[in-house]
């Protein structure tokens, strides 16, 4: 048996001691195991076991005496009941393999507990008067102590140190000391009374409690305990021997081996079972990698359906305390209503002057109305400027006019500016007529305070999705040709708040959108001003993530935090505020939502609340988090509690690859007779072992160090990324009518192409080394790109690791199968594969969400033409490639 | 010919490839020199146009303190159109920089110096690669085309270290000094090569000539040549410059002092940055000091390879030299190729190789993180750097052990391929 020399002897042996713990004897064995249980017991958090069981003065009465003897079974915690344990079990072993099962039952759950209980608690409680609670199996290991000690004494009466002769029985007395001033928490006068009584025990004064062993033998006899029990310590050892029957010679391995235990069988299987998992080089680099690939993606999936507890997730706070929101009085109300419907009016009777003729009101903002918003701005005394853009993506032109105006700061000197966004059109293509009215109430009002130290940027762009894009891209002098410069700038921007009302009636709450262009998000800080002043100081109710009803329960939390990992995964636009995020400024969309009873003066006053916190600002935002999942409008996770499940999702495919390239480093050779050991000879007369043969035949084939072949995997790898590339250009740049047509025509390129790789593969005659290799190198580079992407875009990798995850588990079927199991068995495989493939995913995606391809591939590709959003090359790149390996090894199978 | 063929495919892909780049992404050029991990202060081509643009105007390069490259380049470069406009003479020129550097190392790899040497010769001489896969491996390396795209000048000081080294194994010794002498000129560390150099020229030397002459003499006979070639080119940079004592503070006080703590993917930096100043002068004086303890160290427990010391050292500079970037560590994975006779005894391969890739996504992964998106900080990148250092030493440090245990199986011929233990 060849062992891998990866791996290092272990320092002491295992084996020792997993025979020791094998031949601990019954009642040791129940201890242990009701230690263990009431502490797991503990964890739970309804019921406290400690406060139930323990010995707690004051709570003795008549009904609750069961505390004297449970006392010894609790524990307080993980150390506690491992020290114990580690304490107890072998002087418990060694009194019942002395004393016998029954005895040690008899007095264990008897007089030994309540004995040393109602000394330290007549101490305590009517000399001491005080109430201090105790609990653990510690009373039991100093009690033993005790007795032991006296024994030694009897044989061996004093140490000496120096000329000084120390009574030996003092020695659990010194023990008692030093764990009362070495650990803390510990009763001193408890652990005394047990010494207490473990010297009675030991002179022999306990004797009469010790059942008559003539009962003891009857019952046993009776019963057939010795047959029936496994590990059960007879009465009588003179007959049976110390652990039921006399040691031979025969006994195999150490193993005991109860003659009479019926258990026995299985027992020296798991054993050998145990024996061979370590030895097992085949194990390790073949199962073993399965098994942790398979834990790791359950555990980073059950960790994320852990974050909505209370335990995962934190209570929102403000971080920079220079924000003080809410701490300012809102003046914008009164007459500043009038002047609202004012502007209102004006801008409604230039709506549809064009259109009337067709019976519906034209919504779109003509060059009247464009007009009509820069002489308001210029009557409230801003500087207004215009910018025009053109962007074109899948072959449809976006075109319109950005209005600016800007009120230079009177106690600043123009190096930070805030921006107020009001699209003429929302997100959803609704009129914002309320939203744009808003914002020019709001700069005519702003211009009047003296007290603005950063500049104020309003912007009304004719949409959401284009205008602020190219607006801020011009701002910071990166946009493309198309787009025109600013004319009229100002400072570094510090933060963005974009209005939105899209309706005549009142309001009921707010919904606040903060995810910005491929999952950036906007400074936790920003959010939670915006709650706090909508909340705290204006009443509004504030919702996210269009959850509604979200009344804080488990379900209602996982739901919005999907729905926001959902959001930041496609890393889409969700609003005019998601543009601002390349360029590092914090920015949110406040929309208003429902029939309540909050007007536009609500929302105005909320802005104007929001606007001095972020006036107030020292510097740009940067206290609080920029990576969270927010599960509720005052509850969020932050990264370092939800990244490890990305990790581990991701980590799962580099496991398998640093497996599968430790396998491709040895050679099997011929199979190796020799290493048969007795262990296997005996195990295979059980018939429950016949599964593992095959594994001792195939572990006994001597390793040898193998040449890896690089050059194909490298190339083929490599080359399927770049070919990565084809289909991401294809999809950027296609017309916007021949979208469903590429979808289904790549549907049926992904269901080929593993099998055209497939087939050339196996014409090349490829080794079994160089599937494991390009398995090997294609998993990771996945691992390495989702690991990184998890940094950047938590819920893409995620996402896409999930989609990937079988990959880890499907390979090359070996030749040795039956052909018909080979053959159904990769078909199975290439079929689910299939359904796994990103354009098919897509499908069904669109099929859930009931959007139409076209719709889809479109947002993609203009996302990619203007947003500068990267989540197809994630696709292409990254999971397609890997998705192609995975088919091709599948395929490789059939021919 | 059919290696002459290979040969030529592989130099034709590569500059294929490079164009190729070039005109499929325009921006990329750009968008390189602009990587920290790409171009450094010494090395950066956008500091080489501002030095450039000052140089055609008359006014001394060094004005401003952005440009702090050997004024030797400034004559060249002014020769080639503007780049910002014409980017393709430039591209053009970078690329056959490159294809001159894979032809030395056609060279090195030919005269089989590497496998077997004067004083020693490895017992796994058999495995081998021959000259145009290495300079394959040179070429399609990505972090060579990256450095070629983003027109780092670190390419020219790979230039001369790989002719000193061609040279040298040819026999030509003063060639071999003559190059080194260049590229110790534009930047100054290659000036601790010169020991294991001279002694691979000495090997040389003896092994044709079939003497072993005064090795004492040979050394000084060289170190005069070096040193000449040095004073040689200050000499030319001083008619191009004119002030002696400019041209010396901005370039070589420069390189040696590090006042410069712009991130790159060295150690260097974030330590100057986090030390407090009156402490400056001592740890620069310690972490130079450091730096050249290998080439002594290195050469002495090495004598019999001195090809092989210059390859570690070339790594252990791309580690821990003040202003690394990647041409450093590609010029140390260019030389690596020719120890293919190693690799089978190297243990952590895949690991080290995993961890540089993790290094290189991680790492612009992060720089943006904190410069762009504002959500990391520094202490994101310097960690990749770290984990990228920590990527290189573990290939050198697996090198160095494959090479002494070559060494030691040929030494106990009765214990190959059995374990060692170090006790």
């Amino acid at each position: 048996m060849v062992s891998p020399a990866a791996l290092p002897p272990l320092p002491f042996n295992p084996s020792r001691v997993r025979s020791y713990l094998l031949r601990l004897p019954l009642f040791t064995r129940l201890v242990v195991l009701v230690i263990i249980l009431f502490w797991l017991l503990e964890l739970q958090t309804v019921w406290s076991v400690v406060q139930w069981g323990s010995l707690i003065p004051d709570e003795i009465g008549l009904s609750t005496m069961y505390r004297l003897n449970t006392y010894p079974v609790i524990h307080t915690g993980f150390f506690h009941t491992f020290i114990n344990l580690l304490a107890v079990t072998p002087l418990l072993e060694r009194f019942e393999a002395e004393h016998g099962t029954l005895t040690a039952i008899a007095l264990f759950i008897g007089p030994l507990s309540t004995l040393p209980a109602g000394i330290y608690l007549v101490i305590e409680k009517f000399i001491l008067h005080s109430n201090t609670a105790v609990a653990g199996a510690s009373v039991w290991a100093f009690l033993l102590l005790g007795s032991e000690s006296i024994r030694t004494f009897k044989s061996n009466p004093y140490f000496s140190l120096g000329n000084y002769k120390i009574p030996t029985w003092t020695s659990p007395l010194f023990a008692c000391v030093l764990v009362w001033i070495l650990v803390p928490n510990t009763s001193f006068l408890g652990h005394l009374c047990s010494v207490l009584i473990g010297y009675l025990l030991g002179l022999g004064y306990l004797k009469f409690f010790v059942p008559p062993e003539k009962i003891l033998r009857w019952i046993e006899g009776k019963l057939n305990l010795l047959g029936r029990l496994p590990h059960y310590v007879s009465v009588d050892q003179k007959t049976y021997g110390r652990y039921g029957v006399l040691p031979t010679a025969g006994a195999p391995g150490g193993e005991r081996g109860t003659p009479m235990s019926f258990l026995g069988g299985s027992s020296m299987a798991l054993k050998s079972s145990i024996r061979k998992l370590r030895n097992n080089p085949q194990f390790l680099f073949i199962r073993l990698p399965y098994i942790l690939s398979f834990l790791c993606i359950v555990a980073g999936v059950v960790w994320l359906f852990l974050l909505p507890l209370d335990d995962y997730s934190r209570k929102n706070y403000i971080s920079e305390n220079a924000l003080l929101p809410g701490q300012v009085h809102a003046y914008f109300s009164g007459s500043e209503q009038h002047i609202f419907r004012g502007y209102k009016k004006e801008l409604e009777g230039l709506l549809g002057n064009e259109g009337s003729e067709e019976g519906q009101k034209n919504e779109e903002r003509t060059p009247v109305i464009s007009d009509k918003i820069q002489s308001i701005l210029r009557a409230a005394g801003l500087k207004v400027a215009t910018q025009e853009y053109e962007y074109t993506s899948s072959g449809i032109s976006h075109r319109g006019e950005n209005i600016y105006a800007i009120i230079q700061a009177p106690r600043g000197d123009a190096t930070e500016a805030i921006v107020l966004v009001a699209a003429w059109k929302t997100v959803n293509g609704e009129l914002n007529l309320n939203g744009v009215t808003l914002a020019l109430t709001l700069a005519r009002y702003f211009k009047r305070w003296s007290l603005w130290s950063k500049d104020i940027i309003f912007v009304l762009p004719p949409d959401s999705k284009t205008g602020t894009q190219a607006w801020i891209d011009a701002y910071h002098d990166m946009q493309p040709s198309t787009v025109q410069p600013l004319p009229l700038k100002s400072g570094a921007l510090q933060g963005g708040l974009v209005i939105e009302y899209p309706f005549n009636h009142r309001f009921e709450n707010l919904h606040i959108v903060y995810d910005g262009v491929n999952g950036q998000l906007p400074n936790l800080d920003i959010f939670n001003t915006a709650v706090s002043i909508a909340g705290g100081q204006m009443g509004i109710g504030t919702r996210l993530q269009e959850m509604w009803e979200h009344n804080g329960s488990y379900e209602k939390r996982l739901q919005t935090m999907l729905r926001g990992m959902v959001k930041q995964g496609f890393g889409y636009a969700t609003g005019a505020h998601s543009s601002f995020m390349p360029y590092h400024i914090d920015a949110i969309t406040l929309q208003t939502h429902g029939n309540g009873w909050q007007d536009e003066m609500a929302l105005g006053r909320t802005v104007e609340g929001l606007t001095r916190s972020l006036n107030n600002l020292l510097e740009h935002l940067h206290q609080s988090f920029f990576f969270y999942l927010l599960m509720q409008t005052h509850r969020f996770v932050s990264i370092g509690t939800y990244l490890p499940s990305a990790m581990l999702i991701a980590g799962n495919f580099t496991i398998m690859a640093i497996a599968l390239w430790l396998r491709t480093g040895y050679s099997q050779g011929s199979p190796n007779v020799i290493a048969a050991t007795n262990d296997e000879k005996t195990s295979e007369k059980s018939p429950l072992t016949s599964p593992d043969k095959a594994d001792s035949v195939e572990q006994e084939t001597t390793n040898k160090a193998a040449e890896r072949q690089l050059a194909l995997p490298l190339s083929l790898v490599v080359g399927l990324h770049l070919l990565g590339l084809i289909p991401l250009y294809i999809f950027n740049n296609l017309s916007h009518g021949n979208y469903t047509l590429a979808t289904l025509i790549s549907i049926v390129t992904n269901a080929l192409l593993p099998l055209l790789l497939a087939a050339l593969l196996s014409r090349n005659s490829t080794t079994t080394q160089q599937t494991h290799l390009i398995k090997s190198l294609s998993l990771l580079l996945l691992g390495l790109f989702l690991s990184t992407l998890a940094t950047l875009n938590f819920s893409l990798s995620f996402m896409i690791g999930l989609l990937c995850a079988p990959l880890s588990f499907v390979h090359r079927i070996s030749a040795e199968t039956a052909p018909v199991l080979r053959y159904t068995l990769s078909i199975a495989g290439l079929v689910f594969l299939n359904i796994l493939s990103p354009p098919v995913v897509l499908l069904a995606g669109c099929a859930y969400f009931g959007v139409s391809v076209e719709t889809v591939l479109m947002e993609a590709a203009f996302g990619w033409d203007v947003w500068g959003m990267w989540t197809q090359v994630v696709v292409w790149c990254v999971w397609w490639p890997t998705w192609v390996v995975g088919g091709a090894l599948v395929g490789v199978s059939l021919f | 010919m059919p290696v002459d063929r290979r040969k030529a495919a592989v130099f034709g892909g590569a500059l294929a490839l490079r164009l190729l780049l070039l005109i499929l992404f325009p921006s990329l050029p750009d968008l390189l020199t602009g990587r920290v991990e790409v171009s450094t202060p010494v090395t950066s081509f956008k500091r080489l146009q501002e030095g450039l643009f000052l140089y055609n105007r008359n006014v001394s390069p060094y004005d401003g303190g952005v440009f702090h490259q050997a004024p030797l380049l400034l004559p060249i470069f002014s020769l080639l159109p503007d780049a910002q406009e014409y980017p393709l003479p430039t591209a053009l020129f970078y690329s056959l920089v490159d294809l001159l550097n894979a032809n030395a190392l056609v060279t090195i790899s030919d005269s089989a110096q590497a496998v077997s040497g004067r004083l020693y010769s490895s017992i796994r001489k058999g495995i081998k690669w021959d000259g145009s896969v290495v300079a394959a491996w040179f070429l399609f390396n990505p972090f060579t085309i990256a450095t070629c795209l983003g027109r780092s000048t670190g390419v020219f000081t790979s230039t001369g270290i790989l002719y000193a080294l061609s040279a040298a194994v040819q026999g030509q010794t003063l060639n071999s000094m003559l190059a080194l002498g260049l590229a110790s000129h534009l930047s100054i560390y290659p000036a601790l090569l010169f020991i294991p150099l001279v002694l691979l020229c000495y090997d040389r030397q003896a092994e044709r000539t079939g003497t072993t002459p005064s090795t004492a003499l040979f050394v000084v006979k060289h170190l005069a040549v070096f040193l000449s070639s040095i004073a040689g080119l200050l000499g030319i940079s001083l008619l191009i410059i004119g002030d002696f004592s400019t041209l010396l503070s901005a370039t070589y006080g420069f390189q040696l002092l590090v006042p410069d703590l712009t991130p790159n993917i060295g150690l260097w930096w974030y330590f100057f940055i986090e030390i407090f100043d009156s402490f400056r002068d001592f740890f620069l004086g310690v972490f130079w000091l450091h730096l050249t303890a290998y080439a002594g160290s290195l050469t002495v427990r090495l004598r019999r390879q001195p090809l092989f010391v210059v390859t570690s050292l070339l790594g252990i500079f791309a580690v821990f030299k003040p202003y690394p970037s990647i041409s450093d560590a590609s010029l140390y994975f260019s030389l690596l190729p020719l120890y293919r006779h190693y690799f089978p005894l190297m243990r952590y391969t895949f690991f080290s190789v995993s961890a540089l890739l993790y290094a290189s996504l991680l790492g612009p992964a992060f720089y943006h993180l904190w410069i762009y998106a504002g959500s990391g900080n520094a202490n994101f990148f310097y960690a990749i750097t770290l984990v990228w250092s920590l990527g290189l030493s573990l290939t050198i440090a697996d090198t160095i052990f494959a090479a002494l245990r070559d060494e030691w199986e040929q030494e106990n011929p009765d214990k190959r391929g059995k374990t060692v233990k170090q006790v």
